[in-house]
Formats: C-alpha cells, structure tokens, sequence
C-alpha cells in the first residue's frame, strides 16, 4: 500500500476535523484528496505530534488527526510520552511508516530495523494503539479511533513513492491564517484579531512604558 | 532561593496578560513556579520532554485561540532554535518564551550558556527583555504579548533568581 492509497481508503471519514500534515509528501497528497482549511502544513520536522497534542489541549472537544511519518516520529518520540501522559480523548496520532526519509533521499529509518511503534506507543501510555499494513484495516482505525474516545495511535506500513500530485497550494502565513479563521468559524473563538492601535485610545496606559 | 510567593504573583502577572496555556520543561530555579503551575486550575499545563516539543504545543494551543507561553531553561532555549526558526518564525506564532537565565552575571554554572543567549536571540530577530525587578513584573509579561501579538513574532522575558 502507497501513502496516497490509505489516504484515499479514509478521504470520506473526515469531515471538520482538524489535519495536521508532517514535513513530507504527505501534506501534498492530503491536500490534494481532502482540499480544506482545516489542513495545517508542518515545517519542522517532528513537531507534527507536538502541533497535534497543541491542538487537541486548546480545543478539547475538536477531533485532531495527526499525520505523521517515521523519521519525524523518530525525531520527536518525547512527544509520544506527553501524550501519553495528558490523555487527549480526540487525538488520532497516524505515523505513515515507509521506513525511509523519502524526502532526504531514501535513507533508512530506525523503523526499516526493530523499532515497533504501535508498542512504543503503548508503553508510552497510549492503550490504542494498532498496527495496519492494508487500506481496509487502516480505514477501519480511523474509523474507530474518530468514533471512541483515545488518546489513538495508528502504525500504518507503507511502501515508499509519492503521488503526482501538486505542491501544497499555501505559504506558512496563509496556511496559518486560513486554519485560524477555519478555527474561527467552526467555535466562534476569536484569533488573530486587530486590536484598536494604542496611538487612537484616549487613556495611555502601555504596558511597556516604565519597563525600559 | 525561588519562593512559592515569588510563583503566585509570576503567575498572576501571567493571568492578569491573559495567558492561559503553559508548557514547561525544569530547571531548579523554576521549581516552584512550575509547582504552582501544575496546581492552577485555570492554566492548561503540560510538562513536555524536550523543549522543541513544547514549540510545538504552544503552537497548538495558539491556533486555538490561547495566550500560550513556555517556560524553560535558556540549554532549553538552544534544544528549541529549530522549532523556533520553522515553525514559530516562519508561520509567524506569537509565543512568549518565558527563559531562565542561567550563566547570568553573578552566577558560576554554565557561563557559555550565559555567553550565547542574547547573541542568539538577537541572531533570531527575537525581542526579549531581562525581568530583574519583581515590581515590574507583570507590567513586563503584559507587554510581552502586546509586542508578541502584534508583530505575530516570538517574544522572549529572560528571567533572574531576582523575580523567582
């Protein structure tokens, strides 16, 4: 199974959850299968868990799907015991696992070895956690997970190859704007909002003036 | 020696700025501050592994409509520059980096982390400031985050044994 074929097998289970997408191809290929605000890029390889868990703590009562791969998840595996830990109840935590750093040029991973993640995970805290290596089964996790409360955790075994698919239409700061405002509009949270300039308010009071 | 009563007006300073969401990774001079922390039944806190993480948490906790800030020590600081750099620079996250200053004038462990801080905040085009006064203190935090969320930039308050 290719990353794109087990995006495919879950296209139709994600409605307004929220989507975060590792440093990687799979953030292309998710945005070209489920076009939406609700997709968020990552830049730092690692920090999807991280960004994940971030979403999932300020808005509790949002599903937060995680996409990410296994050099990243290699990177950042403290991540895997913090959430462990806090208990997320709609974190959906997926590591596409090729075995590879695909986008530095194929070079194995520690997943191409012994590691086994769905174990880690679970040692970490994170009873959900499973291992797929085929569309129907992976769809069937997703599916769970976004149904029961988790924290989940979902190994998916992949072969290598990316999907001719377009680059990911946004920069960072239009990424970051149209998720906010995707937030915005889907809590009623206000984010990223212009405060009145100081210089029109009548009362001076700011903060920084005795702090030199 | 950082006191209890020290940890309730920092985080009152906190409050009183809004901020609402904390991660935190320790240092000994941070003990009591995180104590407090973990007992506040108003502040979403999470003690994260790695520094990095915590970027990436804060991150999180940001794009969901909260004031959030972590709390480290300035190796931390370092442990987090990508993080900083690709996510909290380059998509423009107002994090307000709470560092403490280890190696600072007058103190005898870890002089080169003392050495490097500011010329590596000023290297990352971060504003920060040195809290030394525990009177100025939340007028520092409020501050902070004004310049935070207005550039959408991470804002760093370096701070002293003089306000723990």
């Amino acid at each position: 199974m290719k990353r794109a074929e087990a995006l495919e097998a879950i296209k139709g289970l994600v409605d307004q959850e929220f989507v975060v997408t590792t440093a990687g191809g799979a953030t292309a290929e998710w945005q070209a299968i489920h076009p939406s605000d609700a997709n968020l890029q990552v830049k730092t390889l690692g920090l999807c868990s991280s960004i994940g868990l971030g979403l999932a703590l300020g808005q509790p009562d949002r599903k937060v799907i995680v996409l990410d791969g296994d050099g990243a998840l290699w990177m950042n595996m403290s991540s895997l015991g913090t959430i462990g830990w806090k208990q997320p109840r709609h974190l959906v935590h997926i590591c596409m696992d090729n075995g590879q750093y695909e986008s530095s040029g194929g070079t194995p991973t520690v997943t191409s070895a012994r590691m086994n993640f769905a174990a880690l995970a679970r040692a970490a805290g994170i009873e959900s956690a499973v291992e797929v290596s085929t569309p129907q089964d992976f769809a069937a996790a997703v599916e769970h997970a976004l149904r029961v409360d988790g924290p989940h955790f979902i190994w998916c075994r992949i072969e290598p190859g990316r999907a001719d698919v377009p680059p990911f239409p946004y920069d960072e700061l239009e990424n970051k704007y149209r998720f906010a405002r995707f937030v915005e509009q889907t809590t009623g949270k206000r984010i990223f909002q212009q405060p009145m300039p100081h210089s029109y308010e009548r009362s001076l009071q700011r903060p920084n003036e005795a702090g030199h | 020696m950082a006191t209890a009563e020290a940890a309730q007006r920092f985080i009152g300073g906190l409050k009183e700025a809004g901020v609402d969401f904390v991660v935190a990774v320790p240092d000994i001079n941070l003990l009591e501050l995180m104590k407090a922390l973990a007992a506040d039944r108003d502040i979403e806190y999470t003690p994260v592994g790695r520094e990095e993480e915590g970027i990436g948490v804060c991150t999180g906790g940001i794009l969901t409509g909260h004031r959030s800030a972590i709390l480290m020590q300035n190796g931390g600081f370092l442990n987090s520059c990508n993080g900083l750099t690709t996510t909290a620079l380059q998509f423009g996250i107002p994090i307000l980096l709470l560092i403490y200053y280890a190696g600072d004038w007058g103190d005898n462990a870890f002089h080169m982390l003392g050495l490097v801080t500011e010329p590596v905040l000023q290297a990352l085009d971060i504003k920060y400031r040195v809290l030394r006064d525990p009177n100025t203190l939340a007028q520092q935090i409020r501050g902070a985050v004004t310049v935070a969320e207005a550039s959408k930039r991470p804002v760093a308050l370096l701070v002293t044994r003089a306000v723990l």
